[in-house]
């Protein structure tokens, strides 16, 4: 190249987690900030650390519930409030659970940010619980729960990870069984808040065009005061080794089968993670990849294919899903991917394989940081389920990885005794 | 808050391709939104899923390359790109690290110049869709939105999926692929925008370069497009699958984003069905205060397009709750064409979308895509400064003419999908898994 197209200002140099400070109240709270001046722009976002993953028998679904009812008022905020505020400041606020955690996030211009502080301050403690409105919420949550079983790959994914964890709390949706939903009383509900709801529990990440040492004061100012509250009962229990395969059947009105294969998998913590998520881009991440070749392009005996293997506090699943064409036979498809599953284990993958998988993984990283708000996401991410300094050599890592340590890892956790395997069939019905 | 402020620099080629770049030095990446002027819009019913064919085989074949080299060449980058034929605008996306912006522009030029439509690409690419068709059967969402939109765009090339239906699309041949490409491909056709950490000077050149001895089509021959009717009586569909939920669309055609009333209908949106959270009207009363759905929402500005899109309020909700949802919609449709909203909730809703606006542009393919309708609707690259003035001018008694002049209560498509008959009665109550 002769000329140079980009000003390279910034080239290469991009690291998420430059210039973050963290400070801990002494209270507990811990507060991740981040200046960022491009765009006149705030992102905040809290953390607590709790969701279906701290969850107890009889009580599935209170993470993802408790989160709805923090926008439904508290002792300073009527209920709609705290959306009209953020309609009022052109804002944008929302919130979302899974398994490890829950997050309240808001979206503002810089010279108006701090009333999401304010927001987030008064709802840690001073939620309301009015009864009238739990009821009316348990409809609306009782509605989302009913989508996600309207869905094909809702149906399967939940029956595969209820099937692969028997007594680790993975095995329950997030939205939690309507069994659970249905009894769930307001009295517990606030119990339940109570226990995870308060500064020791909690990251509040603040990104964009801020100064460093203006929010901290404002952050003491405003949840210095909170009590600590008890210290967060820890989630002792483990899944016990798979023994066997695994596999289970889903009868829909389609005419469609899906197919959804799940193996069990380290936590972000373990070192075996590094070499799985460059198995999971270079079988599934673009055309290139190793899935798409074989049953998309080869076989032509799948519509979509796809893999899923999520950073989590406790072992995983390495999932991959594959919606296979009418003319075509579930048994098949999944003979296909045991093959590719074998190669990987007898050879080692290319020099050349792997070095696009590490600058895909690398490159799509720094694509889809763009916005404040996803910097803040993926750092208050981290911080919860282990630490944000895992993305300060989370790209040494994964430079580090080499085709042999991919190899041994696809021996080591793709095996037959430690899979679950589920099919989503036609019930027999024919569609309109 | 000040609106957002762009560089902009537009350049028209010889050939008549019009160029826009625009400097962001945020993070080093680059987002290229290559788009022609054509889609499903230019396509006859007889043909349907051609358009959108074309763009999805841009990348499956060029004079050149196979399209495993091109996914190779992309992908070794970390980039992604991606092309797809849509209703009016079909093109080549890409975002990518800025050192590798040349690859990028090569691929695009080469894409959109030379691609050939291979047999087999065409082969595999059809018999995916044909699957893809029976399974979007399983989601009764876009069932019900399909049969919506057949009824109120009947008569016009929007009443089709853009996918297509499966009878017709066996029938598409390479040789229809290669005369549709022939005949709308060209420069003078083509708006390429690049956004991002890029030299703007430097980038023209390379541009000039690539795209400068693409020939202009003299002869370019757009069509027209039949023009749609807004329905005069109601019309209800009910269609049955054995669901949980009851999905429903209510609404008819809509506007143009020509249309002079489109910032009214911004705040109208945002009063009646639009607006983050549960703030506007549908929202509140129907999920907030009744609890019927996890996601209900009413707009017509969302899908303003060079041709009219369509007025549509959705509600998701348990079948039990069918005829008390429906009821529920219609309420708040007649409600806004009878009284003209409170100031203050025209003055909320004019500072949310004054105060948002600048979300509009944060991201490289965000600027990128502006850049592309600000040409192809003529918008001027004034408009971020102009937006808000627009909006602020705004009032209770605009959005109460806009209102009655566009949305006609009484005349509304009705599609329903889940466990009904075709009358809508249930076939049985809430069902429990």
């Amino acid at each position: 190249m002769t000329t140079k197209l980009n000003a390279g200002a910034t080239a290469q140099t991009f690291d998420i987690t430059h210039g973050v400070q963290r400070t801990r109240l002494d209270n507990g709270l811990t507060l991740l900030i981040k200046e960022i001046h491009g765009k006149p722009l705030v992102s905040s976002i809290i953390w607590y650390r709790v969701g279906s993953r701290n969850e107890e028998l009889g009580q599935t679904g209170k993470s993802h519930f408790l989160e709805h009812m923090l926008f439904k008022g508290t002792d300073r905020y009527v209920k709609g409030e705290i959306d009209l505020l953020t309609l009022q400041n052109g804002g944008a606020n929302n919130a979302f659970t899974d398994t490890d955690y829950t997050a309240y996030y808001f979206n503002f211009a810089a010279d108006r940010w701090q009333v999401a502080l304010e927001i987030e301050a008064n709802r840690m403690t001073h939620n309301a619980f009015v009864l009238e409105e739990y009821e009316s919420e348990k409809e609306v949550v009782e509605e989302e729960l009913r989508i996600g079983l309207d869905s094909p790959w809702g149906a399967l994914d939940q029956t595969v990870w209820a099937a692969a964890y028997h007594q680790h709390p993975y095995h329950n949706p997030v939205i939690g069984w309507l069994e659970d939903l249905e009894s769930a009383t307001r009295d517990e509900m606030e119990a339940y808040y109570r226990q995870w709801y308060h500064p020791r529990n909690a990251t509040l990440v603040i990104v964009g065009d801020i100064n460093t040492e203006q929010v901290q004061t404002r952050v003491q100012e405003l949840f210095g005061a909170i009590p600590a509250g008890p210290e967060p009962k820890p989630m002792t229990l483990r899944e016990q080794a798979q023994r066997g395969e695994r596999r289970l059947i889903v009868k829909k009105q389609t005419e469609v089968e899906r197919l959804q294969i799940a193996w069990h998998a380290p936590e972000v913590m373990h070192a075996d993670s590094y070499p799985l998520q460059l198995l999971a881009t270079l079988l599934s991440t673009g055309k290139t990849s190793r899935l798409y070749q074989r049953l998309e392009e080869r076989d032509q005996s799948v519509t979509h294919q796809s893999v899923e293997y999520s950073d989590r506090i406790d072992p995983t699943l390495f999932v991959i899903r594959a919606e296979i064409k009418p003319s075509h036979q579930t048994a098949a498809v999944e003979r296909a991917i045991y093959e590719e599953i074998d190669r990987l284990q007898q050879a080692p993958v290319s020099a050349e394989e792997l070095q696009r998988a590490k600058q895909l993984i690398k490159a799509r990283f720094v694509l889809s940081h763009e916005q404040v708000a996803n910097q803040a996401i993926t750092l208050g991410y981290y911080e919860t389920i282990n630490r944000y300094e895992y993305l300060s050599d989370f790209f040494l890592r994964i430079g580090e990885v080499s085709a042999a340590d991919i190899q041994r890892a696809v021996q080591k956790y793709f095996v037959e005794d430690r899979r679950t395997v589920g099919y989503l069939v036609n019930d027999g019905a024919k569609q309109q | 808050m000040s609106a957002p402020t762009l560089n902009i620099e537009r350049i028209e080629l010889p050939n008549g391709l019009v160029v826009l770049l625009s400097e962001n030095h945020a993070i080093p990446a680059v987002s290229i939104n290559a788009v022609v002027k054509t889609g499903e819009r230019f396509v006859t019913d007889e043909m349907a899923g051609l358009g959108s064919l074309a763009g999805e085989l841009l990348d499956d074949g060029t004079a050149s390359l196979t399209a495993q080299q091109i996914a190779s060449a992309i992908e070794s980058t970390g980039g992604a790109l991606v092309t797809a034929g849509g209703y009016a605008t079909t093109g080549v996306s890409v975002t990518l690290l800025s050192s590798d912006l040349e690859l990028g522009l090569q691929l695009t030029a080469d894409l959109l110049r030379h691609p050939t439509f291979p047999e087999d690409r065409v082969a595999l690419a059809i018999s995916k869709r044909l699957a893809e068709i029976q399974a979007k059967q399983d989601e009764p969402r876009i069932v019900a939105a399909e049969a919506f939109n057949e009824t109120v765009f009947a008569g016009t090339p929007q009443h089709r999926p853009l996918i297509g239906y499966e009878e017709r699309l066996a029938k598409i041949t390479r040789a229809d692929l290669l005369a549709y490409h022939q005949r709308f491909f060209a420069p003078n056709n083509t708006i390429l925008a690049i956004a991002g950490d890029i030299s703007a000077a430097e980038v023209a050149n390379k541009v000039r370069e690539l795209f400068g001895d693409w020939e202009r089509d003299p002869g370019l021959n757009i069509p027209a497009v039949p023009h749609p009717r807004r329905q005069r009586e109601p019309i209800t569909r009910f269609i049955t699958k054995d669901k949980e939920q009851v999905n429903i669309f209510l609404g008819h055609l809509g506007i143009a984003r020509s249309n002079p009333d489109y910032y009214v209908v911004r705040v109208l949106d945002t009063i009646l069905g639009d607006s983050p959270g549960f703030t506007s009207r549908i929202p509140r009363i129907l999920r907030d205060e009744q609890g019927l759905a996890y996601t209900t929402y009413c707009h017509t500005a969302r899908s303003a397009g060079l041709d009219p899109g369509r007025f549509v309020a959705y509600i998701g909700t348990s079948p039990e709750n069918l005829t008390k949802a429906v009821a529920g919609l219609r309420e708040q449709i007649e409600l806004i064409t009878a009284t003209a909203p409170s100031n203050d909730e025209v003055a909320t809703a004019k500072a949310y979308l004054t105060g948002s606006f600048v979300f509009e542009f944060e991201t490289n393919a965000q600027i990128a895509a502006f850049l592309v309708s600000a040409e192809i609707y003529q918008l001027g690259f004034d408009y971020p400064q102009r937006f808000p003035e627009e909006i602020n001018r705004v009032t209770a008694e605009d959005v109460l003419r806009v209102a009655r002049e566009h949305i006609a209560p009484g005349n509304l498509t009705l599609a329903v999908v889940g466990p009904v008959d075709d009358e809508g009665k249930l076939l049985r109550s809430a069902k429990s898994e």
